[in-house]
């Protein structure tokens, strides 16, 4: 049985964002809304260090959302919309939430996002405040992103670029990608090459590999939650940005 | 009553018009007109549907209480007791409506129940109890019924029989004999439904102001203070202030009064809990309510206590009810809206940051969904707090929700024979 599930090496994460950006691009994310997440630890300011000179501390940390074994997300769904797919993936069906929003409150990562009103109400509010003069949607059927509607086998939506209001939406480890054996956009995006993506349960796929011999840790571990996204804890700093591993400290 | 009663019920009306043109308003620009946000996801309409699972307990408690432990003293307002209960079950599930995205796919509660979910079974026991409620309300007036009619504006006197002295004396043993049936049914579910609406928010590990045994207690305890108060207040307005009823209102005054207390001691021995410890989430929580709510903080204890003292004094004065019912109805009503801000502000994702010299609990800030700034000015989307004030609209449905279920209460009133045959 497959599995999925991925791993970030924080060893490598540079804080670029390039994965919250593909991210918001590929999957069609109405502005203000941001299913992937990267911040620097502690800092108020992204790529601001913590502490004080000389002992400073900056470590990124990407969020996408966890896809638990035991998401309190799928339980809470009082019609079922939210459910974990058979390969490990927690979807949302976007044609049956209604919108009660348990799920937001229930998810301890905070990686869900509501439509709080027509994403293309938010896009022509984007433009606007960017300081274009005109809404470039106003006419045409084009909204960026991945362009063809998705449907599981049993024919639930759970991608569409044309968003509808008032449901849920989150990180689907973009299914339309793995559903055709390709990679999300995250994990192909990243200039670091740091996450992978592949079967927790094959003993041969890189995934398995990478976390055999390594203490990686889990977010909120105390919770229960079983994410099925691990981190790699990240190495010390040496020098200009570069990181040694295996070396003697 | 006349001309006293049209203009409540005018004030009432317009109120309930008000707040149906606002949901609508609502209704097209989507739920971005109220100032909640993905850091904080339920504000003032799930506080009030809360407060109104409260406020439907009086009721059938009552009603229960005489068929169950024979406390004959609550008889004369039982049926106000049971139709109030009706009334706020159904004003609880109608509050829930506004908070959801998607009013238009209601029906897949029905088509796709997820078992696991609390929610669905809020809304099935509070179905079958605001069922209940109304059939109990009707087996009680059965015999006045059939002997008065229902009477509807416009039409007139409807569902009236001729009926002898025999045959009514009949209707009102077999009314007796079946509320005596309903009750043991009615009971469990008026348990059920404040413990099953705190389950919804107790069972959430990541919501550490909520998690845990203590909410079900305090919703009990909640819904026991608000529930015998509210019927305290319609009573007066239906019944008015009699010598008669005076047992009655010292009753359910002191059930009120009571329950307010064992309320606060719930309350406060969870503070106690929270803040020995000095340091953790439970404690971030505790603090967010005495720094950054206090303001409510004071307001729903003062209130509390106020009403507690009133209504254990006063019990016997028209002024010393409706004061204290009041009061002990505004003190749970702002113990419900808090509920929110401490659960949401304190962010569940919270990364432990480690230095040499000072080390602390870092929240993960969330996007908040909305478009804000400019290019020039730009203002944060990722927030790790978010400063919820309910938005003008929110307001406008909860006010004008309350003035559409209180005019239906009062009409009910005074359509269904609630009154004794000689008070007429």
């Amino acid at each position: 049985m497959v599995r999925y599930g991925m791993v970030i090496d924080l060893s490598r994460c540079i804080g670029c964002r390039s994965c919250a950006v593909v991210c918001k691009m590929v999957n069609a994310q109405p502005p203000g809304t941001w299913w992937q997440r990267v911040e620097t630890v502690g800092s108020e300011e992204h790529m601001v260090p913590v502490g004080e000179y000389p002992n400073l501390s900056e470590v990124f940390l990407p969020v996408p959302c966890m896809h638990c074994e035991n998401a309190p997300c799928v339980k809470v769904c009082p019609v079922g919309a939210t459910w974990t797919r058979e390969d490990g993936l927690v979807l949302v069906d976007f044609e049956r939430c209604i919108g009660c929003r348990y799920c937001i409150t229930a998810c301890p990562y905070g990686v869900r996002q509501f439509n709080w009103q027509d994403p293309d109400e938010n896009v022509r509010e984007g433009f606007e405040r960017a300081g274009f003069d005109s809404n470039w949607y106003a006419d045409g059927e084009y909204r960026y992103g991945y362009p063809v509607d998705h449907r599981t086998e049993d024919g639930r939506l759970v991608y569409t670029s044309k968003r509808p209001r008032g449901v849920v939406e989150k990180c689907t480890f973009c299914v339309q990608f793995v559903d055709q054996g390709i990679s999300p956009a995250c994990v192909r995006g990243c200039p670091g090459n740091a996450r992978i993506f592949g079967d927790l349960d094959d003993p041969n796929s890189e995934i398995s590999k990478v976390l055999k011999d390594r203490s990686a840790f889990r977010l909120l571990e105390d919770l229960g939650t079983e994410p099925k996204v691990f981190y790699i804890p990240p190495a010390r700093k040496e020098g200009r940005g570069g990181v040694r591993y295996g070396e003697k400290i | 009553m006349g001309r006293r009663y049209d203009l409540t019920m005018a004030v009432f009306g317009l109120l309930g018009l008000v707040g149906i043109a606002a949901f609508i308003y609502q209704l097209q620009k989507g739920l971005i007109v109220t100032n909640m946000r993905n850091p904080f996801s339920w504000g003032l309409y799930i506080s009030m549907w809360a407060f109104y699972v409260g406020t439907a307990a009086g009721g059938l408690v009552v009603s229960s209480a005489i068929n169950i432990f024979g406390i004959k003293q609550l008889k004369p307002i039982a049926p106000v007791a049971s139709l109030s209960a009706f009334i706020f079950a159904v004003s609880a599930m109608l509050m829930a409506l506004p908070d959801i995205g998607r009013p238009d796919r209601l029906l897949n509660l029905f088509q796709y129940p997820n078992l696991e979910s609390l929610i669905f079974w809020d809304f099935i026991v509070l179905s079958v109890y605001a069922i209940l409620s109304a059939v109990y309300t009707y087996v009680q007036l059965q015999p006045r019924i059939a002997e008065r009619g229902i009477s509807l504006p416009l039409i007139g006197t409807v569902m009236k029989r001729d009926v002898t002295a025999a045959q009514l004396e009949e209707l009102r043993k077999t009314s007796e004999r079946r509320a005596k049936m309903l009750a043991p049914i009615a009971l469990p579910f008026a348990i059920l439904i404040h413990t099953v609406t705190a389950w919804v928010l107790a069972t959430q590990f990541s919501r550490p102001w909520w998690y845990g045994g203590l909410l079900a207690p305090t919703f009990i305890a909640a819904a026991l203070t608000a529930g015998p108060a509210v019927v305290i207040l319609a009573s007066l307005a239906i019944y008015g202030f009699k010598e008669d009823l005076k047992p009655t209102y010292r009753l359910l005054a002191k059930v009120s009064a009571f329950s307010a207390a064992v309320l606060l001691f719930m309350y406060y021995n969870d503070f106690l809990v929270r803040q020995w410890w000095g340091n953790g989430r439970e404690y971030d929580a505790l603090m967010l309510v005495l720094k950054d709510n206090l303001h409510i903080h004071v307001i729903e204890v003062s209130f509390l206590l106020a009403g507690i003292v009133i209504l254990a004094k006063k019990y016997d004065t028209f002024s010393g009810l409706v004061a204290g019912s009041l009061l002990l109805n505004i003190g749970i009503l702002a113990h419900r809206y808090i509920l929110f801000p401490p659960a949401y502000n304190l962010i569940p994702f919270r990364v432990p940051v480690v230095m040499a010299k000072e080390s602390f609990e870092w929240e993960y800030p969330i996007a908040l969904g909305e478009v804000r700034g400019t290019l020039l000015n730009p203002e944060p989307i990722f927030v790790s707090y978010w400063n919820y004030i309910p938005s003008p609209v929110e307001v406008a449905i909860t006010v004008g929700f309350f003035g559409l279920i209180t005019f239906v209460f009062l009409a009910l009133m005074k359509m269904l024979p609630v009154r004794e045959q000689n008070e007429q």
